[in-house]
């Protein structure tokens, strides 16, 4: 008996059409498991991708009419590639969310992320800073284009600027950086202690105009003790009735509690308090963005673009070419297995 | 509202089509079966000019075209839907006498724009893209293109039935309506590629990420999948004509389903039109 006979049995087992179809129902079954959460989804879909790639890899080696049907065979292979860039994506990639100040200098800090094991950090090389957005409304409050101006600095040094906003990211060293719906006020707080430096800072508020009658917020001075403060609009920013565009205040009171003490600041306002004094400096705006990193994105699209191409010059010339194909077919000698979908 | 006239209009020609299918379907060579078809595509040609005036007059008004509101999504599928169907009718023959299969689908988006609200919606600054009209074009192209092969596909299935035998008695062989449903379906999973692809680009710029898994994610690559088994299951099991049709017809519905029930039922973040 030859001893590679049950190997061959093996592969021509797992490249058969038939298994095909066994995983392309249990990657269907995975993608549903998905949706009910948890990791099981992950493994699940992990697990009937890579079985269609040895079932793939498989038919290739024992299907040399597979091999022969160029088209076919670029598809099968641009699908196998886009298998293979995702989990390279997925292991370089990053994804996460910031807010920052209007004015101030992206530091490359962020709320919340999730990297791949591959992933070196370069957030910090960004240092862009946003000057202040425009938001249309639409009667209702329904929120329009976001146009949010940023500014940064090439490596060479050389000053950019750009208007970000919905489906136009910043792109820098391949990082790409989103605004988002969430956005608000930020006072600018500076708190110069009796002894030391002035130290300046911002105040994130909730989310405006979501929480419009919630613009209040608990916040830490430089020497740990805790003080609240609240933003007082006295003027309608968003009129619900009309289309409107998202604005700073142009009257306003910071609202300003350190128990016992509370008192009210404007703009340039300062207040004395135990150890030092507080400045009210000015009201700027925050934005939220989301940012993501993934380097195989161009080839993710070449090869899925390679997918679609092949697949219509496949059935093209089989549907309105055949005798092409058989000829061709019949001059590389005879099939040993029907691939033709 | 003139654009509403006109939507009427072209519901009343739309139901004069079906009014047509049965007759349609009788034996070719008989006059009035040949008079239906006649009067079928009439019908069907002034639908679509009515339908065409109708949401062109709604997106000059609204600033937009027909992609916010369920009432939007329904026209402009039902449209796109017959478009395609009246394109394929008049290059292919043997798709004349399918006209009753396809009728069911047309009629329920049809009932269903009837009672969507047509008050205008808002325009989702992430749709000021380009992509937007891509994607729509393709996927359009998909579901019309799965309409006429499960149609074409039905047809070996239909004959089945001792009504339906005597009804498609006249018609090409099954063979010729599974190989015209191959055609059809293959092209339509082109498209359903391209829909995808031109999908995550979007996705990506308006997210930030070009695949979540999202529901509608999810239906859509099912879908998908669906129709990549249904087309590797006919060249691998070898399925007689009328089963293939039946496939088919599972993928359309599960395609169906994608395209209208879980944008508007998802509460995930891609929830399409809502």
């Amino acid at each position: 008996m030859n001893p590679a006979a049950p190997r061959h049995a093996l592969i021509a087992h797992f490249g058969s059409l038939r298994t095909t179809l066994a995983c392309m129902g249990l990657l269907g079954a995975a993608a549903f498991a998905g949706q009910a959460g948890g990791g099981f989804g992950v493994v699940a879909l992990s697990t009937a991708i890579a079985l269609l790639a040895v079932n793939l890899l498989a038919a290739l080696v024992v299907h040399p009419a597979f091999r022969r049907q160029l088209p076919l065979l670029v598809f099968h292979l641009a699908l196998l590639a886009l298998v293979v860039l995702v989990g390279l994506g997925r292991l370089s990639s990053l994804d996460g969310r910031f807010e920052l100040a209007q004015g101030v200098d992206f530091d490359g800090r962020l709320i919340e992320s999730s990297a791949g094991a591959w992933h070196r950090d370069g957030l910090a090389k960004l240092a862009f800073r946003h000057d202040g957005f425009e938001i249309d409304y639409a009667p209702g409050r329904k929120r329009g284009a976001t146009r949010n101006r940023v500014t940064w600095h090439e490596a060479d040094g050389t000053p950019r600027s750009a208007v970000i906003g919905d489906h136009r990211p910043l792109i820098i060293d391949g990082y790409r950086i989103y605004t988002s719906p969430n956005k608000g006020f930020a006072p600018m707080l500076t708190w110069t202690p009796q002894q030391g430096e002035p130290v300046s800072g911002t105040v994130h508020l909730p989310a405006f105009p979501m929480h419009e009658l919630r613009q209040s917020r608990e916040w830490m001075l430089p020497d740990g003790r805790v003080a609240w403060v609240l933003l007082q609009i006295d003027e309608t920013l968003i009129d619900p009735a009309a289309a409107a565009r998202f604005r700073m205040p142009e009257q306003h009171r910071l609202v300003l509690r350190m128990d016992p003490m509370r008192t009210e600041l404007r703009p340039g306002q300062s207040v004395q308090i135990e150890g030092g004094t507080l400045t009210y400096v000015g009201l700027r705006s925050w934005m939220g963005y989301r940012v993501s990193y993934d380097p195989t994105l161009p080839w993710l699209l070449a090869a899925a673009l390679l997918a679609a191409l092949s697949l219509a010059w496949h059935y093209t010339q089989r549907f309105f070419f055949p005798a092409r194909v058989a000829a061709a077919a019949a001059a590389r000698g005879p099939l040993h297995g029907a691939v033709d979908a | 509202m003139p654009d509403a006239m006109l939507l009427w209009a072209a519901l009343a020609s739309y139901a004069l089509v079906a009014l047509m299918a049965v007759p349609a379907m009788g034996l070719p060579w008989r006059s009035r079966t040949r008079r239906a078809q006649a009067v079928a595509a009439l019908a069907l040609a002034a639908a679509l000019a009515l339908h065409t005036l109708s949401l062109g007059l709604r997106w000059s008004t609204l600033g937009h075209g027909p992609f916010t509101t369920m009432h939007e999504i329904l026209s402009s599928n039902l449209w796109s839907l017959a478009l395609v169907f009246a394109l394929a009718w008049w290059a292919v023959r043997e798709l004349r006498g399918a006209l009753l299969l396809v009728m069911p689908v047309l009629a329920t988006l049809a009932v269903w724009l009837l009672m969507a609200d047509a008050r205008p919606g808002h325009l989702p600054p992430t749709y000021a893209t380009p992509l937007l009209y891509l994607h729509t074009l393709v996927g359009k192209l998909y579901l019309g293109l799965l309409l006429v092969a499960t149609a074409l596909g039905l047809v070996p299935a239909l004959r089945r039935t001792a009504w339906g035998a005597a009804r498609c008695a006249g018609l090409p062989d099954d063979r010729r309506f599974d190989e015209l449903a191959h055609r059809f379906a293959a092209y339509a999973l082109v498209f359903d590629t391209l829909m995808l692809i031109v999908g995550a680009v979007w996705a990506q710029d308006a997210w930030g990420r070009y695949w979540a898994w999202d529901p509608l994610e999810t239906w859509a690559f099912a879908s998908w999948l669906a129709l990549a088994a249904a087309l590797h299951a006919r060249a691998t099991l070898r399925p007689a004509p009328a089963v293939f049709g039946l496939w088919l017809a599972g993928v359309f519905v599960l395609a169906f389903l994608t395209f209208f029930g879980v944008p508007f039922i998802s509460t995930a973040p891609h929830k399409g039109a809502v």
